[in-house]
């Protein structure tokens, strides 16, 4: 074949010598250039800033309840659809945070494999789930996220008609005022933000101190403490130890103050970053730690043989005041198998599964026939551990993690990544 | 006329081993880098703060990489405690491996005699085993209650409980050098075993002690070998997270692959990683490229 007009190799190739170098520069122009081109060009239709971004976001919170726009692009399912057997669904969610019995059973009824993937928090799971490859399924949000999904367009909004188990969740979460008339999601779990330590590890009683929370900076403890590895959950524990209860403030004196703080608690003790209470505050390896109340309840089935449930304490302000969040299942709008995500949503709602799958995460579902008053007489929870009780009026007086304006995300995740740096 | 095509292709036949490597090389090496340069000078999304990449340099921006930069010393400087702490726990964390290293090789190559072969599949042994579940068999040792702990008090005789877990600079190094010993022997062994023995009976026959051989025949001539098995280990360490994170936990041990690791998955901070991928890259790409001209120059004058 004669060599095109133009070709590269033409002019070197009657010598038959190709020189490493030119060969490397002929490669970058011929080959790797179209790629990055192409590269370029998927990247940007996917990130493109001006699709959505336009509008400011709306941030959702129980005094500006808001009802999201059905996606254009991604619209809900129709009804009357069946799971394909032998077909796929992904989920992405926290690490145990799914019993395993629970996946087995819907595998076996419905003929569909679920394959579970983890992640460590809400930024890493966003972050992966906005690159897109994941071809992700049903995803386990916080309520503070669901903006930013809608408003990238990630989420598919539900079609009603296959989860017909709402009727068994706690009626405020029929009209939720972070997805009015529930058009992307359905509650999850619901969960309190407290103290967990081992009354054999701790001498004092945290929960009877003035301000539990300033335990977390107690040298006494240095080394045997851990709090959440969660930006917005550990940041906003410092408001609420002096006394702010705005939890998702905006003023810088405030953001101040939790950066002060937090590496002040760095260095007087110490702690470890993580999310793995659950498994480590049983194993021993620290005796105090911020905790959300579902890994508490969890906790006791992680204790070594011989050691009694009733060491577990927790510590959530009796009168509610304190973070009170919850979970949520939605539609990843990437996902190619959005029926047996739905069929998997009702299932959850089930109250024989819900109360199965509490039994194995420890998180307690918003279910009318789980009686919070009789927790621990249903043998959910050790007596010890009463107070990890989510009751339904907490969500009256909590206070709720919100998605915060740009300009104050960024300044909290400053403060956040300077706190992960270590002083 | 046919030798002339023979040559010819001859000549052609050594560019043409080199192509699929050469492609692997761009493919792997040279896009990457690009990609992470793009992210790196490029903008964030408004709305899930991800970052959208810029390949044309003309827009390049350099804000991330300033902010970076500013951070690393001086008033504000919250990154710099890390870079320092990393630069410390690899230089102990290599010192310590070719101390471990260098004798166990040493010995295979030149005294395991028959038992050299066995001695080195157990050498490569930890290859077969993941990292992750070494590191977690050391969890299992390392908790309060756990093996070592219990050796260092007797069996409970002594009052000596250590926190291990609790970010403790200690049991990172430790993790480190436990992790990429294995990195370290390898190299070390072929070096080592590449010395002939005559040389070294040579010297003793001119009359050099033991120490006097090492010292002026055996550790010169293994000096190649040695900075190539600390490359080998040295580089991965500065990019490893996942001890730290599961032997630690705390802020106070992060290292650089923990500032990466941690601005990779926040949004709007993407391109800081990127930051740090480029210094770590410069650090550790610069006293590769001043020894390979050193030992070239070395070569030189010997010659």
């Amino acid at each position: 074949m004669p060599p095109a007009a133009g070709d590269p190799f033409a002019r070197r190739a009657p010598s038959g010598q190709i020189g490493r170098r030119s060969l490397l520069k002929v490669m970058l122009a011929a080959g790797a250039a179209p790629a990055l081109a192409d590269l370029l060009a998927a990247c940007s239709s996917s990130g493109s800033p001006g699709a959505a971004g336009s509008a400011a976001p709306k941030i959702p919170s129980p005094t500006n309840p808001v009802r999201w726009p059905l996606s254009t692009k991604h619209p809900a399912i129709k009804a009357g659809l069946k799971p394909r057997r032998g077909s796929t669904l992904k989920v992405y969610n926290y690490a145990d945070y799914l019993g395993p019995q629970v996946i087995k059973s819907f595998e076996k009824e419905y003929g569909v494999t679920v394959n579970v993937s983890t992640f460590n928090d809400e930024d890493e799971a966003l972050t992966k789930i906005a690159s897109g490859g994941l071809d992700l399924d049903l995803y386990f949000p916080s309520y503070d996220s669901i903006g930013k999904l809608v408003g990238a367009d990630l989420v598919r909004p539900l079609n009603h008609d296959y989860i017909t188990n709402i009727e068994h969740v706690w009626p405020q979460f029929h009209d939720p005022w972070y997805d009015q008339g529930w058009r992307y999601t359905v509650p999850y779990t619901v969960y309190t933000t407290g103290i967990g330590w081992r009354a054999d590890m701790i001498k004092d009683d945290i929960g009877a101190m003035s301000n539990p929370y300033d335990a977390f900076w107690n040298a006494e403890y240095a080394g045997n403490l851990a709090v959440l590895d969660d930006w917005h959950t550990l940041m906003s524990m410092v408001l609420l130890r002096n006394g702010i209860d705005n939890i998702n403030s905006t003023k810088q004196s405030d953001i101040n103050l939790i950066h002060d703080q937090l590496m002040k608690m760095l260095k007087v003790t110490h702690p470890k970053v993580t999310i793995t209470m659950y498994n480590d505050l049983p194993a021993g390896q620290y005796g105090l730690a911020q905790m959300w109340s579902g890994d508490v309840v969890n906790a006791q089935y992680y204790l070594p043989k011989g050691t009694s449930p009733e060491v577990l304490r927790y510590w959530f302000p009796e009168d509610g005041k304190g973070e009170v969040d919850n979970d949520l299942m939605v539609v990843l709008a990437q996902g190619s198998n959005p029926v047996a995500a739905h069929f998997f949503i009702n299932y959850m709602l089930d109250p024989k599964v819900a109360s199965k799958n509490f039994g194995y995460i420890g998180y307690q579902p918003p279910q009318n026939s789980i009686n919070p008053d009789e927790l621990v007489a249903d043998g959910y929870l050790p007596k010890s551990l009463r107070s990890a009780t989510v009751l339904p009026h907490y969500f009256d007086v909590g206070y709720r993690l919100l998605q915060l304006p740009p300009a104050a995300d960024q300044a909290w995740h400053q403060v956040w990544q300077e706190f992960k740096a270590g002083a | 006329m046919p030798d002339t095509t023979a040559r010819a292709g001859r000549r052609l036949l050594w560019p043409m081993l080199a192509l699929p490597g050469t492609v692997w090389l761009v493919v792997l090496f040279v896009a990457p880098v690009y990609v992470v340069l793009a992210v790196l000078f490029g903008g964030v999304d408004p709305i899930l703060r991800q970052p959208v990449p810029v390949w044309n340099p003309v827009h390049w921006d350099v804000s991330q990489f300033d902010y970076v930069l500013e951070h690393i010393v001086g008033t504000d400087g919250f990154f710099g405690p890390a870079l320092v702490r990393t630069a410390v726990y690899v230089l102990v964390a290599s010192v310590l491996c070719l101390l471990v290293a260098y004798p166990v090789a040493y010995y295979t190559a030149r005294f395991a005699g028959r038992y050299r072969g066995l001695l080195l599949t157990l050498l490569i042994a930890p290859f077969w085993i993941s990292y992750m579940m070494r590191m977690l068999a050391w969890i299992n040792l390392l908790q309060n209650d756990g093996l070592v702990n219990q050796v260092i008090s007797l069996g409970g005789l002594l009052p000596a409980h250590v926190n291990w877990l609790n970010g403790q600079p200690v049991t990172v190094v430790l993790g480190l050098v436990y992790g990429y010993v294995p990195y370290m022997v390898l190299p070390l062994f072929a070096g080592l075993d590449r010395i002939p023995a005559a040389v070294q009976e040579a010297a003793r026959d001119l009359g050099a002690g033991r120490v006097e051989t090492f010292r002026r025949v055996t550790w010169p001539m293994s000096r190649q070998a040695v900075v190539v098995s600390l490359l080998v280990t040295t580089l991965p360490m500065l990019g490893d997270y996942y001890t730290n994170d599961m032997l630690s936990s705390s802020p106070q041990t992060s290292m650089v692959g923990n500032l990466i690791n941690n601005s990779v998955l926040t949004p709007g901070q993407t391109g800081q990683a990127g930051a740090f991928v480029m210094l770590v890259l410069l650090v550790s790409v610069l006293p590769m490229l001043l020894y390979v001209r050193a030992s070239r120059t070395g070569e030189e004058v010997e010659s």
